[in-house]
């Protein structure tokens, strides 16, 4: 038997912002990794991968070509729960991003307008 | 006295434009139609978008949580998804709506053909908003929009019998399509959903917390009644000169009328002043709207304080979404048509996004005292069933009156 309170907490870190310990927002926790009994959560799943499996059966089929499908480690990664260091209005990690592997659809080199004169 | 005009500038700068094309569009519509008769019904779109905007500036400043993060939380995934799909759709036909109105003022004020300054605008936007920091965008057309107060002043002008102008304020249900169409695009036009989505991530650009709840409730009732005052006083002028003799407007250009007849080139010029001001920052609110949304809604780095470097994808986007509103814009079809789809289309999705915010507004978990009070929650709920019955009763009316053309 779970208890109402794990429920609640697991309801409440669903589709949360998560922040980088720099404060970077890097993404939301699109799923939540239970395991044992009673269950216990293990790690924060992140990535548009997983946005397909969100979806119901009918439209995950699109979702998964536009996304691609779930490759762990490119468009879906594991944030064990080790690594959140505090919840409030955001998830915050221990970490900065890149070391997590996270927010790499941010980084500038990756985009012409990084390097925008506008900073 | 200071520090009285230091609020008033604050209010007038956080609202931005007060009107866009829409306002402009239905508001002038209506008065040509049905002279007074819809006043009612912009004063219930501006009490609805100053409770909606209270609630979600309060959410914005106690939680750190603007319109869209709120969606994903509250609704999850799949519809939260529903929600930013509608809204984007909407909000990109917004874009080119404003973009439209800026060239036709353009060419009116220039005497240049439209297709020319379609792009010259959107060139002048990304200008704007890669030169001035996000505080700085705002003051410049919320300062320039107050232009339009030559439409009050028109109004004083004209004297119009003021027993049958405040008749109108009275609420009134008449039977025809047309007229049924005319309160719910007013009402629609008053309460477009990005000047919320637009207004709370603003709140987070400028770091709000709670002490900014004053100014917030401040904005909500004096920033919003600014802007109802200059519609009603549209409807007024259109009702006064366009219903006697029958005209239907149906370009922008019509709009500034009133205000050439009442004070000449200078009132013809003021108020295209005062459109273009308006009709710009609500492009530049619309685009940014659809890229705040975007961004929230998928957990990345956003805002304009951030700059390109820090969040590039949000930046990349603003850029997409402002070729797509040109690419629209640029299409040939009448701005006016696109934005009485615009408008029509943003009551219909609505209450997606109205109803989490009025949620979490009303959650102690996540507000604690600043959670809706009794008045608060009875305004919200009394809101969102208004918005509902609308919504319904939105699309039927576009087809029965094929657009409003009767």
């Amino acid at each position: 038997m779970r208890s109402k309170g794990e429920i609640y907490v697991v309801h409440r870190l669903l589709d949360e912002q998560i922040c980088d310990s720099d404060g970077r927002r890097v993404g939301r926790v699109d799923d939540i990794e239970l395991r044992g009994s009673p269950p216990r959560i293990t790690a924060l799943l992140v990535g548009e991968g997983l946005y397909p499996r969100r979806l119901p059966r009918w439209a995950a089929r699109l979702a998964r070509r536009i996304s691609g499908p779930e490759t762990w480690g490119s468009n879906a990664l594991r944030i064990p729960w080790e690594e959140v260091d505090e919840l409030s209005s955001t998830v915050k990690l221990r970490k900065k991003a890149e070391d997590l592997g996270l927010g790499m659809g941010d980084d500038p080199r990756r985009w012409i307008v990084g390097r925008l004169p506008w900073n | 006295m200071k520090t009285i005009l230091k609020i008033a500038l604050g209010i007038i700068a956080a609202i931005g434009g007060f009107l866009d094309i829409g306002d402009l569009v239905f508001t002038t519509q209506a008065g040509a139609l049905f002279r007074y008769d819809l006043l009612w019904a912009v004063v219930l779109g501006v009490l609805g978008i100053g409770v909606y905007a209270e609630m979600s500036g309060r959410v914005a400043a106690v939680s750190g949580r603007p319109v869209f993060d709120v969606i994903r939380m509250r609704m999850g995934f799949g519809i939260g998804l529903v929600a930013l799909v509608a809204s984007t759709a909407i909000n990109l036909l917004t874009v080119a709506a404003e973009l439209g109105g800026i060239a036709i003022v353009l060419e009116l004020l220039l005497d240049a053909p439209y297709s020319m300054f379609v792009v010259t605008a959107a060139i002048a936007l990304v200008l704007i908003v890669a030169l001035l920091p996000f505080g700085g965008i705002e003051r410049i057309f919320g300062y320039g929009g107050l232009l339009l107060f030559v439409v009050v002043a028109t109004v004083f002008h004209q004297n119009p019998d003021w027993g049958d102008v405040a008749h109108g304020f009275v609420p009134s249900l008449d039977s025809s399509a047309l007229y049924l169409y005319f309160v719910v695009g007013v009402f629609a036009a008053t309460l477009m959903p990005y000047e919320v989505h637009f207004y709370s991530s603003g709140a987070i650009e400028e770091g709000w917390t709670e002490q900014n709840l004053k100014e917030n409730r401040l904005n909500a009732i004096l920033g919003y009644g600014i802007g109802g005052i200059l519609a009603v006083a549209l409807v007024i002028v259109s009702g006064y000169l366009f219903h006697p003799i029958g005209v239907e407007p149906s370009d922008l250009g019509t709009v500034a009328l009133p205000m050439q007849g009442a004070f000449g080139e200078t009132g013809l010029l003021l108020a295209l002043g005062g459109i273009l001001f308006c009709v710009g920052g609500a492009a530049i609110d619309s685009s940014f709207a659809a890229s705040y949304n975007l961004a929230q809604f998928l957990g990345w780095e956003w805002g304009r304080y951030q700059g390109p470097r820090k969040a590039p994808r949000f930046t990349a986007s603003w850029l997409v979404f402002l070729a797509i509103g040109v690419a629209v814009a640029q299409s040939g079809i009448n701005p006016v048509e696109i934005t009485e789809y615009s408008v029509v289309f943003s009551v219909v999705a609505l209450p997606l996004t109205y109803l989490p915010v009025l949620l979490i507004a009303g959650d102690r978990s996540f507000m604690s005292d600043f959670a809706n009070g009794r008045i608060a929650t009875f305004l919200g709920w009394l809101y969102f069933a208004v918005i509902v019955v609308l919504a319904l009763a939105a699309v039927p009316l576009l087809l029965i009156t094929n657009g409003g053309g009767g």
